[in-house]
């Protein structure tokens, strides 16, 4: 079996996707791509509906065996299975389930939050050539958005209580404990993975939250992590930033 | 009875699905009804089981799951019985992607359909006090939000244009997906298959113009493959509602493009 891995900058997704393969041990030809200038659309894959219509928005995408695998916490479980390396789930159902849950309202509440103030603080580039590849139509619309650099003040006041909900209740689940599962879990790399690029961006949400500190500085004390940060060709990794998942149509 | 309590509604959306995983696994369980229209699930009994405020949930012993698609996966793990997650990791991963994909970008768009047409005009006649107080009492900001559109009729016209132009998308991709292979998302039956019978069984019915027999063959033949297994059949049969009950379309052998219920 042969791997390709297709990632950008080692922050956001791309950095849950790198980190568990190499966490994992694994092998997979690493090929650089610059998801912020929306290159993810010009690979071979890019029309099929897992890559097209991934949810995360602009993340990395796997290639096993001709297939484009998208969705980082879910590359990260395939990974996992595939893997040598120490589990990156708990052995239990109870903790399985607790990690995937946890991952599913860091998905669906932080990481839109994250992917729209990083846009905005670091705005991603694609010329229309590009844009005009891409698959899904709302993706295309958030590119569009982001390139008017018109950001609503009340999706940006939501974005950062977002951000700081996320941070209150990591720092509450790491009382007591070193990792947010009791164990270190994909629930570890994907909350970092959103959250490293907003202590500079929200910083408030960060003020005082010393075990969140903590635990930062160890997840980037893992070597795994620093073989996935190493990859960085950029000096700040979390100051790059591209399209996300949407934020909720709701409201 | 066991000691596992699912709190829910509907077999419908995200209660459905937990109720029909567990009943695929024949895992015997405490059926909690909680009346979405009554608001149960806001009120403080419910509360003190999930803070949230979302359904459903379910209680296992002492421990309470919240998130439908992970309770799916752990009733997987945790019970005997058919095994409704393959051995292969990249089937896993497809089903993961399905799930999500209906989960957050199709499910919400026949949500939106759903409750501007059923869900709001069930609820508008109450008290309007009665409406507010129920709507103050939402714990999470992003479903106060939605109620209040839901109950007020206030989607608009933008909103529900992007709702549909998605349920087309997603009806072709289903469809695309389908012909493919017997089931969603591998060659066996499993979650992604229950997660989108309770997304689509009433398909024919809430999208006649994109699906029948004529124009998705293949959804078609997958949703009455689904409401033939016997684990459907008892988990449809629990409905309340006529909403529900529209299941009873996939009785029908052919369902053309003017199709009669």
């Amino acid at each position: 079996m042969s791997m390709t891995l297709y990632h950008g900058e080692p922050n956001g997704p791309s950095f849950t996707a790198l980190a568990a393969l190499f966490e994992k041990n694994l092998q997979a030809d690493l090929v650089r791509i610059d998801l912020a200038a929306g290159a993810r659309h010009g690979l071979s894959c890019a029309q099929q509906p897992e890559v097209a219509m991934s949810v995360e928005g602009e993340g990395p995408v796997l290639v096993v065996d001709g297939e484009g695998m998208t969705d980082s916490v879910f590359i990260a479980c395939y990974l996992d299975d595939v893997g040598d390396g120490a589990l990156l789930r708990p052995s239990d159902p109870c903790g399985r389930w607790e990690t995937m849950a946890w991952c599913r309202q860091m998905i669906e509440r932080a990481a839109p939050a994250a992917a729209l103030l990083g846009c905005k603080a670091h705005p991603p580039k694609a010329d229309a050539s590009m844009l005009a590849k891409i698959g899904s139509d709302d993706l295309r619309l958030r590119w569009q958005e982001i390139g008017t650099g018109v950001f609503a003040d009340d999706k940006l006041a939501d974005s950062r209580l977002k951000i700081a909900s996320a941070v209150e209740k990591i720092e509450a689940k790491l009382d007591g404990r070193s990792w947010l599962m009791g164990e270190f879990t994909i629930a570890d790399l994907e909350s970092y993975a959103w959250l490293a690029g907003m202590v500079d961006l929200v910083p408030e949400a960060f003020a005082g939250k010393v075990r969140t500190a903590a635990w930062i500085k160890r997840i980037k004390g893992r070597s795994a992590v620093g073989s996935a940060l190493s990859l960085a060709t950029v000096a700040d990794p979390t100051a790059c930033w591209a399209p996300g998942p949407e934020i909720n149509r709701w409201g | 009875m066991g000691d596992v309590t699912l709190y829910h509604w509907e077999p419908n959306a995200n209660s459905g699905k937990p109720m029909l995983a567990l009943m695929e696994k024949g895992v015997a369980f405490n059926s909690h009804y909680l009346d979405l229209l009554n608001f149960d699930q806001h009120k403080p009994d419910y509360l003190a089981i999930n803070p949230q405020g979302t359904i459903p949930a379910m209680k296992h012993g002492n421990l309470v799951l919240t998130e439908s698609t992970a309770i799916m996966e752990y009733v997987d793990e945790a019970f005997p019985g058919p095994k409704l997650m393959p051995d292969d990791p990249q089937d896993r991963w497809r089903i993961r992607w399905w799930m999500k994909f209906m989960d957050q970008w199709l499910g919400p768009s026949f949500s939106m359909i759903g409750w501007s047409i059923f869900i709001g005009p069930s609820v508008r006649s109450k008290d309007p006090e009665e409406l507010k107080a129920a709507i103050e009492r939402i714990p999470l900001p992003e479903r106060r939000v939605a109620w209040r559109k839901a109950i007020y009729g206030l989607f608009g016209e933008d909103e529900m244009k992007e709702s549909q132009r998605r349920v087309a998308v997603g009806i072709g991709m289903l469809e695309k997906a389908l012909s493919k292979r017997a089931w969603l998302a591998s060659d066996q039956y499993s979650l992604a298959d229950v997660n989108g019978f309770n997304l689509a069984y009433a398909l024919p019915l809430s999208q006649p113009s994109l699906s029948n027999d004529e124009l998705t063959p293949n959804i078609m033949r997958w949703l009455r493959s689904i409401y033939a297994r016997p684990a459907s059949k008892a988990c449809w049969a629990t409905g309340r509602t006529g909403m529900v009950k529209r299941v009873a379309i996939l009785e029908q052998p052919h369902i053309g493009r003017e199709h009669v219920s």
